[in-house]
């Protein structure tokens, strides 16, 4: 069925603008706040393992998803930040459509001695050059300047 | 349908804000439910996930965010959400999956984040008002329910004291809970009283607080049932009903869509005389008025009735109907849908015997749990029976 | 089991008490995980968090229904539909109605009288702010609509006591040259003269 009444007036229909105003604050959790806080201080990475399937996370995880088994604090393990691209991309527009005056090479990581993998930014003057593959390892802000989040790494560069 | 069975249950501690992300805490609330029953990841055939606005935690789509903590890596997966009256609801859509016969065993969690909306959730409810004919007059949510509460008070002729009442028996009740976030011992009907007001009727002391937390429910069929416990504790009747969201187009004094899902759980259970047949209540309490409101929506009671059976003492941990034992959200905490913790997680421990300092002394039979959400609208009821 | 009463509420009778302390069978939950941040945690950053300010702007399509009450509040007037199956004067006005789940019938206008339907006096503002004057906000059912139809407002020109369930109110608007076509045209609801209760 349909309304009883028929739109003839094109500008009755009106809209009304507003926005949703809210700010946030994520804390890290308990596995994110050890991780970050470890970065805070030293120029490495910590990953944590699963003592019944042996997978490394990294991020490091409070429980492995698959076993469903809480991995304990002995489990951690600190490990070099580098690692190797496996995929890029190079982005030339932000998130509202504009042309980016430098484009950014943004990567997915695979960090090493670990099976997991991290989103970040790859400082390079190529854009053509094939990326997979290549080993890169992470490049820090000051020690006074790091604030315990993923800012804390500001690129990866090659090695 | 089949008959369904409550095996396990968890719940995470209640505060303020807590330092867990959503997936630790589901980790945590589930971890117990599994060792609590025996159950392991690899005997769950199916999961479902509660969880209210994404506007709190602040991660759009957040039940995929939430499942890896919540077992559902690999596994069928919904979420499901009615506001304040999920706490109930992801019970019953538990109970659907097992009821008809497509899963054995199914886990159902709870999770919320509040503490991330900064710098106050309040923040976030204020989308839930239409944007068109209430957002412009900028409304605060305690308006809302400051609103329904003068209603019911000036219809019946309440007074405020035997309101604050609620709020006492409730924050007492609280005190053997080990994830209650406010319990009081020596909280008294003056305090409540003589709290500041926020939009009159209500006070500081009549409103539940803003919490983090978690809990989790294992639901089984009758085999499987009996492989993890010897005292399974049966999901007897669920209901639900949900009302129109033209909230000033109504009478707020009565809550019928509670009602509504009441007597449709009842039916389900068989239950023709609540008021003698049921032994004790857990109606969602996140304000001391609404306790009353929603024992009188459970059937409970007659209209206008439940004030007297409050101040009666019938509504105590000892009385003759024990409602909000656990210490309810005025007591341990709101994290609105994991408030499934003192609603339902609560009738499972108390049935079973297992609630220690909070056990209710009369050996319950049969309980009901309720919640209640958007905007005064969604009524969700369950009966839990033991035996 | 015995209940005493003191100091005007009622206890848990002694015996009842002790039993309850007393019990044998252990408590669950047994433990409660997790970890409590205070938000002296969060200022002495003691633990690690990100911080995040989405924008996110709106265009709401308003429907034939508001799109026409608001233009109606603009010009000074308030406008309502009619369902003949269950006979209803409904505001705010609906292209369809949601108990007999059918097109609703007619526009009519309204009077902008009505009547308390409920109201809070509010010491918060709408940022939960505490405030000294409070703000007097309420619904009003309609004269002319079905019974307890009506909308949200403010009331003015009155003292916080003299609120009250079922007291008259009369709406007072904007000047034609400030309304815009929202809720807000209308600035508030004052006492009605020579209504009373």
């Amino acid at each position: 069925m349909t309304f009883l009444e028929k739109q003839t007036d094109p500008t009755a229909p009106m809209h009304w603008r507003g926005n949703m105003q809210a700010d946030y604050l994520y804390t890290s959790g308990v596995a994110g706040d050890k991780l970050f806080k470890h970065i805070m201080k030293n120029d490495s990475f910590l990953a944590a393992t699963c003592p019944k399937c042996n997978k490394t996370y990294f991020p490091p995880r409070l429980y492995c998803e698959d076993c469903f088994c809480e991995i304990p604090e002995n489990e951690w393990i600190e490990v070099p930040p580098t690692g190797s691209i496996k995929l890029a991309t190079v982005v030339t527009i932000d998130t509202y459509g504009n042309k980016l005056e430098d484009p950014k090479v943004v990567g997915m990581i695979n960090i090493d001695k670990t099976d997991g993998a991290i989103l970040g930014i790859l400082k390079t003057d190529n854009f053509e050059e094939e990326l997979r593959g290549v080993k890169v390892e992470a490049v820090f802000k000051p020690k006074n300047k790091r604030d315990g989040t993923l800012k804390d790494i500001l690129y990866f560069k090659k090695k | 349908m089949r008959k369904v069975a409550v095996v396990g249950a968890g719940m995470t501690l209640f505060r303020r804000r807590l330092l867990e992300t959503g997936k630790e805490l589901s980790f945590l609330a589930t971890k117990m439910a599994m060792e609590d029953s025996g159950v392991e990841k690899k005997d769950l055939d199916m999961v479902v996930m509660g969880s209210a606005p994404d506007a709190f935690d602040g991660i759009h789509m957040k039940g995929e965010n939430l499942l890896d903590g919540a077992a559902a890596a690999n596994k069928p997966y919904v979420r499901v959400f009615n506001g304040g009256g999920t706490g109930v609801f992801a019970p019953i859509a538990g109970w659907w999956h097992v009821a008809s016969g497509v899963a054995d065993v199914a886990l159902v969690v709870c999770e919320e984040k509040m503490s991330s909306c900064f710098p106050h959730p309040q923040t976030a409810f204020q989308h839930i008002w239409d944007p068109v004919l209430d957002r412009p007059l900028h409304p605060n949510l305690i308006w809302l329910f400051a609103m329904e509460m003068n209603r019911y008070m000036t219809v019946y002729n309440i007074k405020k004291e035997d309101i604050a009442r609620v709020a006492v028996k409730n924050k007492r009740n609280a005190v053997g809970h080990p994830c209650a976030q406010l319990p009081d011992e020596k909280i008294t009907i003056d305090d409540v009283l003589n709290s500041e007001v926020m939009a009159w009727p209500v006070q500081r002391l009549d409103i539940s607080p803003p919490s983090d937390g978690a809990s989790a429910l294992i639901l089984c069929s009758e085999e499987k049932a009996r492989q993890f416990t010897e005292d399974p504790i049966w999901v007897d009747g669920v209901g639900w009903n949900i009302d129109s969201t033209m909230w000033t187009n109504r009478d707020l004094y009565f809550p019928r869509y509670v009602a509504n899902a009441a007597k449709m759980a009842y039916k389900m259970a068989g239950i023709q005389n609540p008021r003698k047949e049921i032994d004790f209540a857990e109606p969602y309490d996140p304000f001391d008025y609404k306790e009353l409101h929603h024992m009188e929506g459970l059937l409970l009671c007659d209209k206008g009735e439940a004030a007297k059976l409050t101040r009666e003492g019938v509504t105590q941990r000892d009385g003759d109907l024990p409602i909000c034992p656990s210490g309810g959200l005025l007591g341990v905490g709101n994290p609105i849908a994991a408030t499934m913790g003192q609603k339902v997680c609560e009738l499972y421990w108390q049935l079973a015997g297992k609630a220690g300092k909070r056990q209710i002394p009369t050996d319950p039979q049969v309980g009901v749990g309720q919640a209640w959400g958007d905007i005064m609208q969604m009524g969700t009821v369950i009966v839990l029976r033991r035996g | 089991m015995g209940r005493y009463y003191a100091n005007g509420y009622c206890y848990c009778s002694e015996a009842g008490v002790k039993k309850m302390m007393t019990t044998k069978k252990e408590g669950y939950p047994k433990y409660a995980p997790g970890t409590h941040v205070s938000g002296k945690d969060i200022a002495n950053k003691n633990v690690t968090y990100t911080w995040w300010e989405p924008e996110v702007q709106y265009s709401w399509a308003l429907g034939p229904a508001n799109s026409r009450f608001l233009q109606e509040l603009k010009k000074g007037r308030i406008i309502a539909r009619t369902c003949k199956k269950c006979d209803r004067v409904i505001v705010p006005p609906r292209m369809f109605c949601e108990y007999c789940y059918r097109p609703t019938d007619d526009w009519i206008y309204l009077k902008d009288t009505g009547t308390v339907e409920t109201y809070s006096i509010s010491y918060l503002d709408p940022n939960a702010r505490r405030i000294k004057d409070p703000i007097l906000i309420g619904v009003i059912s309609i004269d002319g609509a079905s019974p307890h139809h009506g909308f949200m407002h403010y009331f003015g020109k009155m003292k916080p006591e003299e609120l009250h369930i079922g007291m008259k109110v009369k709406a007072v608007w904007k000047p034609e040259k400030e309304r815009t076509g929202s809720i807000t045209d209308i600035k508030y609801f004052k006492p009605l003269k020579g209504g009373g209760k």
